[in-house]
């Protein structure tokens, strides 16, 4: 499984999109059955939630999840971001656009329990304003990033979800960007901080999670992670052996999972 | 252009100077600053499985003293985070309130919340007026930013060298500019509680070589601004300030090896 690293210039990213692969590997219907009859093995009394992120932990979560201006900065950035390019005004003023439409939606009772909208209409203004100020650092930074990718590319519209029901189990792949040609695409991830010695079993989690979440499950031809803060970045070609190995890493994240809440139980 | 005095102009004037004065994007220099370290990290028998890492402050002597002092760190960060409210131009009504409450939200670790809670009241009552002091003089001096100018705030650079053998860390507090300009146009400020030292130049330094590193292009200017005197060091970056840059590294690493 080969792991390509460049440094994150608009050179070096022009030449990852360049070399690209012309054809990608499908995910056909027995594949899927068999991936989900896996995941189904692997038993969990409550939905859980399988990303990248959690794949690169090897399975070991952590702390749970909460609300907080970083947390909540991707989500609003890239919002922003995808409005600015529609109709360029300053950030800023978008950011707190979309906080706006997230407090309305809270206050007319749409936001359920814990979401973005129901924590965001209990802050204090400074905290709002922190808040702002993360989404709209987010939405530069992708813009940026961006950038540096050159104008084939395109923001995604939204991350994948793909849901495998009767196992209780919903996959997030990430994606930022994505930079689209006749016969194949290419996928761009934007991280923070610098890769780990997991970041490959990170990319391919996301790889095999976006050719799932595609009506075909045709994989991206090549996932490209970016990591501005360290100036790199990392790509694996859309193969079966790369698809083969993310579906496995998701398996085992599930597994070690599973042991962690029979250890929490016990 | 360089200057090192009290600031007239606001520091987004300075930091972004005459757009027809700036150099052409500069991509070359910066592998061979990354040549000329990796030869270093080798000649010095660094290796990854045991990476050296440095900060801007690993290279300064005197800043021992003030990270270890809890209240001093904390107020560094509050005016940090009144930096990102102010670049990002939220208003502030009570300068040590508001950034201490906007910037517990953004916290997992309440070590340095509990340092302050567990201070005497003398104490807490210097650092609020410490903070709101500092904040004063940073929103009196700050300036607009444009968002086109794609301001980003408490950046936090990794830059790895020789495979990983050598980190370079760095924080940067407000970054504006782009790399992919054809003009070179990434600025970078550095904001600081303590009066500007003899150290500050080796600071500018080495802030302008790891976003060499990291970016592949040379930045425009870098720039550190003290909230205690109000004063702005200005350093244009070209490739003879970050030769001076590497050396200063290549010094610091030998000092280290020789410790070793």
């Amino acid at each position: 499984m080969k792991l390509t690293q460049r440094r994150f210039t608009p050179e070096d990213v022009a030449s990852l999109i360049a070399t690209a692969p012309l054809t990608s590997d499908v995910i056909d219907t027995e594949q899927r059955r068999s991936f989900s009859t896996r995941l189904r093995s692997v038993p969990t009394v409550q939905s859980r939630r399988i990303d990248a992120w959690l794949v690169e932990q090897a399975g070991q979560g952590g702390r749970p999840f909460s609300w907080r201006p970083s947390t909540a900065r991707r989500l609003l950035g890239t919002a922003a971001a995808q409005r600015l390019q529609r109709q360029p005004r300053r950030a800023t003023d978008v950011v707190r656009e979309i906080i706006d439409e997230y407090l309305v939606r809270a206050m007319s009772g749409q936001a359920r329990f814990g979401s973005l909208g129901h924590w965001l209409s209990g802050l204090t203004p400074a905290t709002l304003g922190l808040v702002v100020a993360e989404a709209t650092n987010w939405c530069h930074l992708l813009l940026e990033s961006q950038a540096i990718v050159g104008e084939l590319s395109v923001l995604s519209p939204a991350d994948t979800y793909y849901n495998v029901s009767t196992a209780q189990t919903t996959l997030r792949g990430r994606r930022d960007m994505i930079v689209p040609f006749d016969e194949h695409r290419v996928v761009i991830r934007v991280r923070q901080g610098v890769p780990g010695k997991s970041a490959g079993a990170g990319l391919r989690t996301d790889l095999v999670i976006d050719a799932l979440g595609d009506a075909e499950g045709r994989s991206a031809s090549r996932f490209i992670g970016v990591w501005p803060d360290a100036g790199l970045a990392l790509s694996v070609d859309g193969t079966m052996e790369n698809l083969r190995a993310g579906g496995r890493d998701i398996v085992r994240a599930a597994v070690v999972q599973r042991r962690q809440a029979l250890t929490a139980a016990a | 252009m360089t200057n090192s005095t009290a600031t007239p102009l606001s520091l987004a004037a300075r930091l972004r100077g005459t757009p027809a004065t700036r150099p052409a994007r500069d991509t070359v220099t910066a592998p061979g600053l990354r040549a000329q370290l990796d030869d270093v990290v080798a000649s010095r028998g660094l290796h990854p499985r045991a990476p050296l890492i440095l900060r801007s402050g690993t290279l300064r002597s005197n800043t021992v003293a003030l990270e270890s002092s809890p209240m001093a760190r904390l107020r560094g960060l509050l005016v940090t985070t009144a930096l990102t409210l102010l670049v990002h131009e939220q208003p502030l009504e009570d300068a040590f309130e508001d950034t201490m409450g906007a910037w517990c939200s953004n916290q997992a670790d309440v070590s340095l919340l509990s340092a302050f809670a567990a201070a005497d009241a003398d104490v807490q009552a210097r650092l609020r007026a410490d903070v709101r002091s500092h904040v004063s003089v940073l929103r009196d001096h700050l300036g607009t930013f444009a968002s086109s100018w794609r301001p980003q705030t408490a950046v936090r650079t990794q830059v790895l060298l020789s495979g990983g053998a050598l980190v370079l860390r760095d924080d940067i507090d407000l970054m504006v500019g782009s790399v992919t300009d054809p003009h070179a146009a990434l600025t970078l400020l550095d904001i600081t509680t303590a009066p500007l030292g003899e150290r500050a130049e080796h600071t500018l330094r080495y802030h302008a070589l790891v976003q060499t590193l990291r970016s592949g292009a040379i930045p425009l200017r870098v720039a550190m601004f003290s909230t205690a005197t109000a004063d702005c060091l200005v350093r244009e970056v070209d490739p003879a300030l970050l030769q001076r840059a590497v050396d200063d590294l290549a010094t610091h690493l030998s000092t280290v090896a020789v410790a070793a």
